[in-house]
């Protein structure tokens, strides 16, 4: 199946306009000029499929099942299958060493120009021994595979950031993906599941312009992380009028108020949902009527609580007790040190002086 | 379960009125279209980039007005390409397969370049042609 | 330390160390307030209309007879800030949910936008003390370093949360950390000084008013 991409899709019974349509719509999610969406067609239409080598590690498959499952027949779906896809354990044919020869292959074939994608994070405690593949550790594989690639895609929050796997205790010694590539380029693509259409925007604009978008601070593209989710909520006129459901079934939950006081962490998580929506413009969780978890954020699962609200303590107030009795304890010790040093003053008949007032 | 059977309705929070950023949009328009007269350069202007309020996008279209001639492409749900009352001002709308806008676009052409037909599809109309012509 | 973990951190083991010795610091300096006590006065009290303890609780809300005059930005300034930090701290829906998760008391709050004009106009008035402390040269004379601080810790909380509401200066969730972190100072340094005033002002009037309205003088 090599050849140009537009002459695969076409195979597959999707006509020219469809896909203009398609770029079109990606470059207008992606925030780029109009006529990107032009270039990006021709860009793509021309353009021979890239080697992708995908390795899964501490995961749940949950970010492949996002992309594969998004909705079918997707142009996101295809744009996907438009890769060489080169390894990937879930999707593969192949099985056993036969799958790891392909991976070799892979990586030998295609030096220095393949992407690498992963999902999961990366166990470092006990060598590596929490999770390896055909015998070998998580890290040792990744720092193999990401020696020879162009750039590294981190998809999903466990890649991205660590994710469960580095939830508090984190038994595993779990790290992201960054952690440990840094002579390469990286791009996160947090959530749990990432939303389909950042990871093929990714994909696209690397097929188009051969190089990596626009990232922010943790790395992630900023077309689709550039804002929050509660910036971009359309309950977010309800934050601002002081209308809140206090519970999953009262009026207000009814009359889709905002559930910050629900515990919803979308103030302080970027991410695309308010806007590109999930399940084929479908839906999302705000507007489904639970809140935002801020699963696109790093620690999204030590922040406290999903069902608290981000301005109450994270924490039981476990010190209030304790050091209220020493308070307790400390104020009536010094009062009645106090009383002794005035009794002794008395019966010493010590005389005032303007030292003593000025304490 | 469908989702109507469930007792929850979203009570949209007041109309979001006017902005105010539609109104410049008819200058950005202005200049797009002039140039499209002066050097035949066609351009588009993504709707979904700028911060217009459902009730932007309703005042812009009432501006702009119905135009002679509206194309609709079934391609992965339906497109809309229709001209407005100012002829080469275009109202593009794409949806997927669910109906859902997934974006929006004023184009500035004498044909938006969708409609036309690439060459290489003509080519496989013309094989198609000659197949039949053939298979007479 | 990233911004959540930051926040994280405020939220939970900072939050539970400042309320901590934030209680400390109350019961300890209450109790040993309160314990010094006075020896009995045992003169025959004068009787005086107006002078009593709650009669100075309430006289003292109100400006002596020629100080609006002569001191206007203290005390309408100063009207004003106190006011608006009771109304922003009390009745902005984040902060009564905050209450009704240490307390379990809950009310009704006042709509953000209504809290954000009092935020500002409560911003403005404490700028307008501060100015008003510097350019009159005998408050700057009396004034010490405490009086610096204590304004300071006081202005950082409300500038902070206005800022992590309007999304000024800094990302939401790290604006809204170093907020939660200056009300923890704040809490953690009011026992200690000046700012103790938010729980022995009555008392103190109280005392002041007993003790004189005793000698029939009202003050």
């Amino acid at each position: 199946m090599q050849g140009s991409l537009i002459d695969t899709l076409a195979r597959q019974g999707v006509t020219r306009r469809a896909f203009l349509k398609y770029c079109a719509t990606l470059a207008s999610m992606m925030a780029l000029p109009p006529a990107a969406g032009r270039a990006m067609a021709e860009a793509m239409a021309a353009a021979k499929r890239p080697s992708v080598i995908w390795l899964p590690f501490q995961e749940c498959t949950g970010c492949t099942e996002s992309i594969t499952r998004s909705h079918s027949p997707t142009l996101e779906g295809m744009i996907f299958d438009m890769i060489s896809l080169d390894y990937q354990e879930t999707l593969m044919a192949a099985a056993g060493h036969q799958a790891e020869e392909a991976l070799r292959h892979a990586m030998k074939e295609n030096a220095g120009k393949y992407l690498l994608i992963v999902d999961g994070s990366i166990p470092l405690g006990q060598d590596g021994a929490y999770s390896c593949i055909g015998g070998r550790s998580n890290v040792d594989l990744l720092k193999e595979a990401a020696q020879g690639a162009a750039a590294v895609i981190a998809v999903g929050t466990c890649a991205s950031f660590g994710g469960i796997p580095k939830a508090n205790p984190n038994p595993t010694g779990a790290v992201s993906v960054s952690d440990l590539v840094q002579d390469k380029p990286v791009v996160n693509i947090p959530g749990c599941p990432p939303i389909p259409v950042v990871m093929t925007g990714v994909l696209a604009h690397y097929l188009t312009f051969g190089s990596l978008p626009e990232l922010d601070d943790k790395k992630r593209p900023k077309s689709f992380f550039g804002e929050t989710i509660h910036d971009r909520c359309y309950r977010r006129p309800f934050y601002d009028q002081g209308k809140f459901a206090r519970t999953f079934d009262d009026e207000g939950a009814r009359q889709g108020w905002c559930l910050f006081e629900l515990g919803c962490k979308g103030p302080v998580t970027h991410n695309a949902c308010a806007t590109v929506k999930w399940n084929g413009g479908t839906s999302w969780p705000v507007e489904s009527g639970h809140g935002c978890l801020g699963c696109s954020e790093p620690d999204f699962w030590d922040g406290g609580g999903f069902y608290k609200a981000l301005s109450v303590p994270a924490d039981p107030l476990k010190f209030v007790a304790a050091s209220s009795v020493v308070g307790a304890g400390v104020g009536a010790a010094v009062g009645f040190a106090n009383r002794a040093s005035k009794n002794a003053a008395r019966s010493a008949h010590e005389t005032t002086t303007l030292a003593d007032l000025e304490k | 379960m469908a989702r109507d059977s469930i007792p929850l309705h979203v009570v949209p929070p007041g109309e979001p009125g006017l902005s105010g950023n539609a109104p410049p949009l008819l200058r950005e328009l202005l200049e797009r279209v002039r140039r499209l007269l002066d050097d035949g350069e066609s351009s588009a202007i993504d709707l979904s980039a700028l911060p217009l309020t459902p009730a932007d996008l309703a005042w812009l279209r009432d501006k702009l007005g119905t135009g002679e001639i509206a194309v609709t492409l079934h391609a992965h749900g339906e497109s809309t390409l229709n001209e407005t009352g100012c002829p080469g001002i275009w109202w593009v709308t794409h949806r997927n397969e669910q109906g859902a806008v997934m974006s929006q676009f004023i184009e500035a052409a004498f044909v938006p370049e969708l409609v036309k037909a690439h060459p290489r599809d003509v080519l496989t109309g013309q094989e198609y042609l000659e197949s039949m012509i053939s298979g007479c | 330390m990233n911004a959540l973990q930051f926040l994280t951190w405020v939220r939970g083991p900072g939050l539970n160390i400042a309320i901590g010795i934030f209680m400390l610091g109350v019961l300890w300096r209450l109790l040993e307030i309160y314990s010094l006590g006075r020896r009995k006065d045992l003169s025959a009290p004068r009787r005086t209309a107006g002078a009593s303890g709650l009669h100075t609780v309430f006289r003292r809300s109100l400006p002596a007879p020629g100080m609006l005059k002569y001191s206007p930005v203290s005390y309408t300034a100063g009207y004003l800030f106190h006011i608006g930090l009771v109304l922003i701290v009390f009745l902005f829906a984040p902060h009564i949910l905050l209450i009704q998760n240490a307390i379990g008391l809950s009310w009704p709050g006042l709509p953000s936008r209504f809290v954000d004009m009092i935020t500002v106009v409560t911003m403005a008035a404490m700028v307008a003390v501060l100015v008003d402390r510097i350019n009159k040269a005998p408050k700057r004379f009396l004034s010490t370093f405490e009086d610096w601080f204590a304004w300071t810790v006081t202005f950082l909380p409300v500038l902070t949360g206005w800022l992590a509401v309007q999304h000024l200066l800094l990302p939401y969730p790290t604006m809204l950390a170093l907020h939660i972190l200056s009300v923890e100072i704040l809490l953690i340094v009011l026992p200690f000084t000046k700012l103790f005033h938010a729980f022995t002002l009555f008392g103190s009037r109280w005392y002041n008013g007993q003790v004189n309205g005793h000698k029939g003088v009202p003050v």
